[in-house]
């Protein structure tokens, strides 16, 4: 099991909550909330030893879609595609 | 035959209600001037369906144990003797619709219960899933022995591993973390489930004493009118404070609904 | 008949998705969503991530009118099992019913990972439907991948009706179960054809263990939900006499 965590300061809020997903094989769940200031990804993931590909998607999607938020993954090994496609609906829904 | 061993002693009587198949053991019988019927369900090598010969609860059980109860006296209060492996796992079983049984015997106990006949059960053995879920759980008093063949638990130990994927020795590392994955009687107790253990020496052998000390229990819950208690009843009180978390999804849900 | 390209699979819905569908339009309220962060405190022990609304989906809906409990479980969250807290949003869903429930049941029964206390919530929401079919409608739905199996067939079949799809499966023990516990000779995981023979929709609604056959269609599901809502319960589907004979045709010869 592990823990990541991804921060980015400044952004604009999200409007409101969104969850896309599911804790299964290959997939991955999102919960996203508007945050006052800045941007902080929480993954959960019970495949160990991607940190780093997990900092480089995490920090692309900030990097493309500077928002506040605070965002949960819990992850049970899916795709750096799969969980930027579930990032990108979760942002979809919270606009 | 541990099952019919205690279903017998329990009441002083045998096991000759008839009209049942050689695998449920039914008796009738009084404790303390009040009468009682006691079933079991016990391996039969001649049933019919062969998964259901080594004491599964399988079609056959699940029809008789609902006649037994449905049947039974008119102002008996019912003992569910448990010693049951499990249901019976089988192609013909599953073809057949063996939930329907399990679900005709969980129905004759709760539509008991509701109309007032008071339910116990004494765990003597094994009782695992599916079984334990059609003949014992629903039983407002729960009773069990303290023998190391008593265990609850929804799967064989061996399987668990199996599917699981993991070692038998982190079954049981987990077994330490999770007491809900347990299967001795004392950690299934601390969840509220149990209302007395009784200690034997050989739960093969019940001695005039044991079976006094059990049959005395019971009576009492019945005075206290614990054999109508619902499921749900046990989440409140003393005993179920492990049942915690159940208790507060509850209450949030109140709040919400 | 919807043509197939205007069909929406049942099947590739999600749990929410599903109840909206089935509901009447915008009435579903969900409670305890996943922001509630109701989740297991048991997985992560057994290195497992758990899914916030702990793969159970409960809320209050409407159905042509009535102020129903709606109820999914989630067969994509280990196979849709029944831990403590999915358990007992069931059960509390069916008690604070107003005029019945629907459950929508995608699952493989009791959470291998919670075993003891997914096994008292299951003993615990049979007697809640028991209590609540006695005045109201209680319609359980199979029709997805997983299949209804284990504990909550038990439930299921203590429903005022069922309702399943060609897609569903309604059984004890599932497949692999079986061949684990009795052998390749008993049963061959890998024949989908015989499983679904078996076990699957058309053998249901058949035998009569079932009530309603539907296709893979949300709209189509949702009649069929209200129909069995308006009509009388099964009272037939638990009688001993009927379960005798339909036992006796699959004894062996």
């Amino acid at each position: 099991m592990q823990r990541i965590v991804v921060e980015r300061a400044g952004g604009v809020p999200v409007s409101r909550r969104a969850h896309v997903g599911a804790v299964a094989s290959g997939n991955l769940e999102v919960l996203c909330e508007p945050a006052g200031a800045g941007a902080r990804i929480t993954v959960e993931t019970s495949v160990d030893g991607y940190e780093p590909v997990w900092r480089a998607t995490l920090e692309r999607f900030l990097e493309r879609n500077p928002i506040a938020a605070t965002i949960e993954i819990n992850d049970f090994g899916a795709t750096p595609a799969m969980v930027s496609l579930r990032l990108e609906q979760a942002l979809e829904l919270a606009r | 035959m541990r099952g019919s061993t205690w279903a017998r002693a329990l009441l002083e009587a045998p096991c000759d209600a008839g009209g049942f198949p050689p695998s449920v053991a039914v008796c009738d019988g009084t404790i303390a001037g009040h009468a009682y019927r006691t079933v079991a369900i016990v391996p039969n090598p001649a049933a019919r369906f062969p998964r259901a010969r080594s004491g599964e609860f399988g079609l056959d059980e699940g029809l008789a144990v609902a006649s037994a109860v449905r049947g039974a006296p008119a102002g008996a209060a019912l003992i569910s003797i448990v010693d049951v492996p499990g249901q019976a796992f089988g192609r013909r079983e599953e073809a057949a619709g063996i939930s329907l049984a399990l679900a005709a015997s969980v129905a004759a106990y709760v539509d008991e219960r509701r109309h007032g006949r008071p339910l116990f059960s004494l765990i003597v053995g094994k009782a695992i899933s599916g079984a334990f879920l059609a003949h014992g759980m629903q039983s407002g008093w729960i009773g069990a022995l303290s023998d190391r063949d008593v265990e609850i638990h929804v799967m064989p130990a061996a399987s668990v591993a199996r599917v699981t994927r993991s070692s038998a020795a982190e079954v049981a590392r987990v077994a330490t973390v999770v007491p809900a994955t347990a299967r001795d009687i004392a950690t299934f107790a601390s969840f509220g489930a149990v209302d007395a253990i009784f200690d034997v020496a050989d739960a093969n052998a019940p001695e005039p004493n044991e079976i006094e000390a059990i049959r005395a229990a019971i009576d009492r819950a019945r005075e206290a009118g614990l054999g109508i208690r619902a499921p749900l009843e046990r989440l409140d009180g003393p005993q179920a404070a492990r049942r915690a978390l159940a208790r507060e999804v509850r209450a949030r849900i109140d709040e919400a609904w | 008949m919807t043509p197939a390209l205007l069909r929406r699979s049942y099947v590739e819905a999600t749990p929410r998705e599903r109840i909206e569908a089935l509901a009447d339009t915008g009435s579903f309220r969900e409670i305890l969503d996943p922001f509630e962060r109701c989740s297991s405190p048991y997985l992560a022990e057994q290195n497992i991530v758990a899914q916030r609304d702990d793969g159970v989906v409960i809320g209050r809906a409407r159905l042509a009118g009535r102020d129903v409990a709606a109820i999914a479980v989630d067969g994509r969250f280990l196979g849709g099992s029944i831990g403590e807290i999915g358990g007992a949003k069931i059960a509390r869903a069916l008690e604070r019913a107003g005029e019945g429930a629907f459950l929508l049941l995608d699952t493989g029964g009791i959470r291998l990972q919670e075993a003891n206390l997914g096994l008292l919530a299951i003993a615990e929401i049979c007697d809640a439907v028991f209590a609540l079919r006695e005045r109201a409608p209680v319609v359980a739905v199979i029709a997805g991948s997983v299949g209804c199996y284990g504990g909550m067939s038990i439930v299921a079949a203590l429903c005022s009706h069922i309702i399943m799809s060609r897609v569903g499966r309604f059984g004890l023990n599932g497949p692999e179960v079986i061949e684990q516990e009795a052998g390749i000779g008993e049963l061959d995981a890998r024949d989908r054809p015989a499983i679904w023979r078996a076990t699957g929709g058309i053998r249901r609604v058949e035998q009569g263990h079932a009530d309603t056959l539907a296709g893979d269609d949300l709209d189509e599901l949702a009649g069929a939900l209200r129909a069995a809502f308006a009509a009388e319960p099964n009272r037939e589907r638990l009688s001993l006499e009927r379960l005798r004979r339909c036992f006796a045709q699959e004894a062996p010869a």
